[in-house]
């Protein structure tokens, strides 16, 4: 009994053995049966849904994979050009805008999801109330937080939106805004599905509307899994073009250099965020090719200006003098990014040229800390973003070269990473000393820079990591929206310039360049100034 | 041995001189001596010998290939990583770390497993299977995953992860140990010493100690070789050592980001975990060769 | 028989109920509040609900209706994402023990033969030299030795790829999360083309995994190989004139394989270790990697869920492997196993 008991499992070992061989042996005819295009991607999501998160990796995956939004921007110019309104109009004023929307836009059809009519003004209104109208149904779904549009206080400034007929709608706003029309072209004033929203109402799971989306974007959503991956599919009645490429899939690969070997291996088609250092490796290799753009961008130190000491603006500048700006953006950057001066990069209309620098001087920047009272020894964090952006490639590695700097004028740094998501919402809660971030624009407007970053409404949405409140720079930045003349506007966002420097809330550090490694038989990755990657028109041709 | 002797009295070396003998006739196992030795050596005086200050960065010197690659220079003997810092410097200052911190936490476990043991193995009755079935659970789970759920309370970071190894380490040696007195109990001389009424200490210290010696050196650098790696791999996966602290395995965890265009930042820190494990293991083989071979004579 | 089977299911359901009790100890040793850490839910109303118990809940009360939560596999929820995670459990644990069994397929179909090779014929060349590499393989950092398996096979050759399980664009649905069965199961793809990819996915993390355990094994069949050959039996049989092959296909080998088996035993908690290391290298979906995220997230439920996740399925296995090996060799001693 016993001995018969071998027998099978023999035999088992020697088909798997032959299984193995067979894989093994190259006998690799047939051409992969499945097409596709794998984009490999920095970190996870944190929703479906671009209204309710400013990080880039959300609207990479979601908004112009999945949706379309009003009116777009132009990728070449940075002019405003028709999407789902087909033409829009200001009046005199500046107060009332009126969009004529297109008609015939089929939504996702899915296995969650059947709409039963074509995209129309319910949506718009939709869309636009979730994040506007507080007594909304939807308002609150999904923590009810809207970054990008509280940090603007845009909800404010809209005294109504109306539906004129099923194709037309108008909104009325309280004041003039000049760059009212750039914010619902950017990424997160996407247009959602009422109907869909109407009946996940029903079924009383109304979150399930921003993890399972529905849009009238080129794919549309299959599966995601954390950590893992994210699987589109082609929305064969999308609306703008027909979409080549049958199957979208974003690998999630947080290490940079896995993307890099991914990207080498075939394993990846597309890759986010290669790390500077391996910008090199990328360029050499015949089967890639690397995509360049200049990116409305930029990194910085922000202190935490609600902590002592450094509520001080003294300490604060004391501590910027410390650092070597020039060495960081050769070690970190490795030369391609541009030397921030003031927070809005050189490619904007309303970048200074002539703007007063905080120069390196760590003997001047250890006597000031001294006199201030932060004694040798003082010990502070540094807090280093554990994902690639643009604008900081590698946070922990500049981080650590802070740290030398600072070391040198008696202070101890301790640097602290979190994953992502906890690292924001730690970041959020004020936790940090200071923090090594950056902002990527969301659209071409100033404001875009000036508002989110520091103004006093920017801080309970998330965006203004300094914590940094004055009165007079919001002052400033409320006169400079409301003057069309940009001249004049130039000149206001000088002042703000002037006083950022005196007061220093944060250090500016780089304006990077964006990039995006492929391989070389892919075409027409659009990589945005302005926002998210755009798939849609991908191309992946057969060796 | 070559001295004259007048009186031919016969030659009676002691238990540890006959191992040795034996020992040395193995020469893998004395090269690992001296491997071992030289890790020693690092692990005392390893500051005194490194060429830089393994945390100073210079940024003209970023990822600069070993000095035998064609565009390596000598001022580099092993390269540079990301951040420019000698990677020779880092090396000696990871390994001091690692090495001297297992040495020491496996220590520390066999000196609280032994006198769990000893405990287990003399007395019975419910304490002694009380003892012995949580250690039967506690011996299922691995080492390094019972450090993980360890660190995983704890926090991360050096100190914990060694506090993890040393409480995961112990089971092993209380197994071991109460398996050896168990056998050595029913030993006659034990009998003897028992009837002559020696207490338990003294039975402890000159009758089961002085039989126990060998096992425990072998046993200790078995898991010195368990604890090196698992320090290592708890450092490559971020829970071990962090930021600013040198060890082998977080130096090639800040590696894996330049894999591919700077593999010897890779190389040379696995190399080195590599030789001290190796090092161990082949020393300990030695050592239970050589044990088996006199026991056999 | 029965009395070792009775026993052996006395010893499983005591330690999986020892190891219950643990992970709701984790529930007050982590940081935070303990309903928290139970559930995964921020309110703890929300928390009581779920764990079906009032607020003046005592401790023991509170451990029953944890007990009887885990039982029907109401494990909480993630505190970072909100999913439940029994299931996010049964989709991880799958694909870890998938490498780990085919790491162990590996290193018997390598091991068995390597130790009996250097078994019968010992201190010879071939004995020394099949020694001598499985002292090399026993001394590599597994996380190392994958790096360097990535780096040789798939960045410079480009034999084989590096991450993931399939093909991502292979859209194989997940049914039973062993990924050959689900591409039986499959009815969208070229099955044959997705077992080939499949297979030479598996490949390089495969090999990482066994070495070690492979390694162990050809020391461990060696000692037992030339403990048999020294019995009176084999020379019993020498003398009676059978060839040598004779006498070791039909009395040494199992004779030699039946310490084996209690080895692989403690094996399969390093086996499962190391493929929880690897995993994050190779893009593995499986526990490994997603206990690692729990524990850089700081989500203390994912972490209680997946220690207990891990360590059931390791003493299942364990248990298993013991109760076979008891089943094969009846004479054998309670925890007599062979030197290493």
């Amino acid at each position: 009994m016993k001995r018969s008991a071998w027998r099978p499992t023999t035999a088992f070992f020697v088909a798997v053995l032959g299984a193995c061989l067979a894989g093994c042996s190259p006998t690799e005819t047939s051409q992969p049966s499945t097409r596709g295009v794998v984009y490999c991607s920095e970190s996870d999501p944190t929703s479906f849904n671009p209204q309710l998160d400013t990080s880039g990796t959300t609207s990479d995956a979601s908004a112009h994979q999945l949706y379309d939004r009003l009116i777009e921007f132009d990728i070449e110019t940075g002019n405003i050009v028709a999407g789902l309104a087909e033409s829009w109009l200001v009046s005199e004023d500046g107060l009332v805008y009126t969009f004529q929307l297109k008609k015939n836009v089929a939504f996702h059809h899915t296995d969650y999801f059947s709409p039963s009519r074509t995209f129309n003004a319910d949506d718009v209104l939709f869309s636009i109330n979730r994040w506007r109208d507080e007594s909304h149904p939807y308002h609150t779904i999904s923590g009810g937080m809207y970054p990008y549009f509280q940090s603007l206080n845009l909800a404010a400034n809209i005294e109504s939106v109306d539906r004129i007929n099923g194709y037309r709608i108008q909104i009325h706003l309280t004041k003039p805004d000049s760059s009212f029309l750039a914010h619902l072209a950017t990424d997160f004033a996407v247009i959602l599905s009422a109907e869909y929203a109407d009946e996940l109402l029903k079924q009383g799971r109304p979150e399930a509307l921003d993890h399972y989306p529905i849009g009238t974007g080129p794919y549309r959503f299959v599966e995601y899994r954390k950590n893992r991956f994210i699987r589109y599919e082609r929305h064969d009645n999308y609306w703008r073009h027909s979409v080549p490429n049958p199957q979208l899939v974003f690998d999630i690969t947080q290490r940079s250099a896995l993307r890099l070997a991914k990207l080498i291996t075939g394993e990846c088609d597309v890759s986010a965020f290669p790390a500077q250092s391996e910008l090199n490796a990328v360029r050499e290799d015949d089967r890639l090719t690397l995509l360049e753009k200049p990116g409305l961008n930029v990194g910085f130190w922000a202190f935490n200006t609600q902590r002592e000491p450094f509520d001080n603006p003294d300490v604060r500048r004391a501590l910027a003098m410390a650092i070597d700006k020039s060495t960081l953006l050769d070690a970190v950057y490795f030369g391609s990014a541009k030397r921030a001066i003031g927070i809005v990069p050189p490619t904007s209309w309303a970048h200074q040229q002539n703007a007063e620098e905080i120069s390196y001087n760590p003997v001047q920047s250890r006597s000031l800390l001294r006199a201030m009272g932060v004694e040798q020894g003082f010990s502070m964090t540094i807090w280093a973003m554990p994902v690639q952006r643009a604008y900081n490639p590698n946070a922990m590695k500049m981080a650590k070269l802070m740290q030398g700097y600072l070391a040198a004028v008696g202070v101890e740094v301790t640097i602290v990473s979190y994953d992502w998501t906890t690292f924001r919402n730690n970041l959020q809660a004020g936790m940090h000393d200071s923090v090594l971030i950056g902002w990527s624009a969301d659209n071409a407007d100033p404001d875009n820079f000036y508002r989110p970053l520091l103004t006093c409404g920017a801080i309970p949405s998330g965006t203004n990591r300094a914590m940094w409140c004055n009165q007079k720079y919001d002052n400033l930045i409320e006169r400079a929206i409301a003057v069309t003349d940009s001249d004049q506007r130039k000149q206001l966002y000088a002042q703000a310039n002037r006083l950022l420097y005196e007061q220093v809330p944060l250090l500016p550090i780089a304006h990077a360049f964006r990039y995006q490694a492929q391989r070389e038989n892919i075409k027409k990755v659009i990589i945005n100034s302005y926002g998210g990657i755009q798939l849609g028109e991908v191309e992946k041709r057969d060796d | 041995m070559s001295r004259f002797n007048l009186y031919q009295d016969e030659f009676h070396p002691s238990p540890w001189r006959q191992t040795w003998r034996e020992f040395k006739r193995s020469h893998v196992a004395m090269a690992g001596v001296v491997v071992l030795a030289i890790f020693a050596f690092i692990a005392f005086f390893g500051p005194l010998i490194s060429p830089y200050d393994p945390t100073l960065q210079n940024t003209d010197a970023l990822l600069v290939p070993p000095s035998w690659d064609a565009s390596g220079t000598v001022r580099y003997v092993m390269g540079t990583d990301a951040l420019g810092r000698d990677l020779f410097s880092r090396l000696i200052h990871g390994a001091q770390v690692t090495f001297g911190t297992s040495v020491m936490l496996v220590l520390i476990a066999m000196l609280v497993g032994v006198a769990i043991g000893v405990m287990a193995g003399m007395s019975n009755g419910t304490r002694a299977s009380v003892i012995n079935h949580l250690l039967d659970a506690l011996m299922v789970i691995p080492t390094l995953l019972l450090a993980i759920i360890i660190v995983a309370i704890l926090g991360t970071g050096l100190v914990n992860s060694m506090w993890a190894i040393t409480l995961a380490l112990i089971p092993h040696f209380v197994h071991h140990t109460r398996n050896t007195v168990r056998e050595l109990m029913n030993k006659e001389y034990i009998l003897a010493a028992r009837l002559d009424g020696a207490s338990k200490t003294h039975i402890f210290v000159h009758s089961l100690l002085p039989n126990m010696i060998e096992m425990l050196v072998v046993q200790w650098t078995i898991a010195l070789s368990v604890a090196i790696l698992d320090i290592t791999a708890l450092g490559f996966l971020n829970l071990g050592a962090q930021g600013s602290t040198i060890e082998l395995g977080a130096i090639l965890a800040d590696s894996v980001n330049v894999v591919y265009i700077a593999p010897w930042n890779i190389a040379l820190p696995g190399l080195t975990i590599f030789a001290m494990v190796f090092a161990v293991n082949v020393v300990g083989d030695g050592l239970r060769a050589a044990l088996n071979r006199r026991l056999r004579h | 028989m029965t009395k070792i089977l009775l026993r052996y299911l006395n010893l499983l359901v005591l330690t999986l109920l020892v190891v219950i009790v643990f992970s709701f100890t984790l529930g007050y040793l982590f940081p935070g509040d303990v309903y928290t850490n139970l559930t995964g839910l921020e309110s703890k109303a929300e928390a009581l609900r779920y764990l079906k118990v009032d607020s003046d809940a005592g401790f023991f009360s509170l451990f029953i209706a944890y007990f009887s939560n885990t039982l029907v596999g109401q494990w909480g929820v993630s505190s970072i994402t909100g999913e439940p995670l029994f299931s996010e459990v049964l989709l991880s644990l799958p694909a870890t023990l998938e490498l780990g069994f085919y790491a162990l397929l590996l290193a018997v179909v390598v091991g068995l033969p390597c130790g009996f090779f250097a078994g019968l014929k010992p201190q010879r060349s071939l004995d020394m030299s099949i020694l001598g590499a499985s002292a090399v393989m026993y001394s590599f950092p597994v996380f190392w030795l994958a790096m360097v398996f990535i780096l040789i096979f798939s960045l410079n050759l480009e034999w084989l790829p590096m991450s993931g399980r399939v093909d991502l664009l292979l859209n194989v649905p997940t049914v039973s999360g062993f990924i050959f069965v689900d591409i039986l199961l499959a009815d969208n793809i070229d099955k044959g083309h997705a077992f080939v990819d499949a297979l030479k996915h598996l490949a390089l993390p495969t090999l990482s995994v066994s070495i070690i355990t492979m390694a162990t094994l050809i020391r461990a069949v060696r000692r037992s190989t030339l403990d048999v050959m020294r019995k009176p039996y084999i020379i019993a049989a020498q003398s009676r004139g059978l060839s040598s092959a004779q006498i070791f296909l039909k009395h040494g080998m199992r004779n030699a394989l039946l310490p084996i088996l209690p080895i692989m035993a403690m094996q399969v908690t390093t086996l499962i270790t190391n493929v929880m290391i690897v995993e994050s290298l190779f893009s593995w979906p499986g526990m490994g990697h997603w206990l690692l995220q729990a524990i850089y997230q700081q989500d203390y439920p994912a972490i209680r869920t997946g220690l207990l996740a891990v360590a059931g399925a390791v003493i299942v296995l364990t248990i298993i492997i013991e109760v076979l090996s008891r089943l094969v060799d009846p004479s054998r001693e309670k925890f007599d196993r062979v030197a290493v």
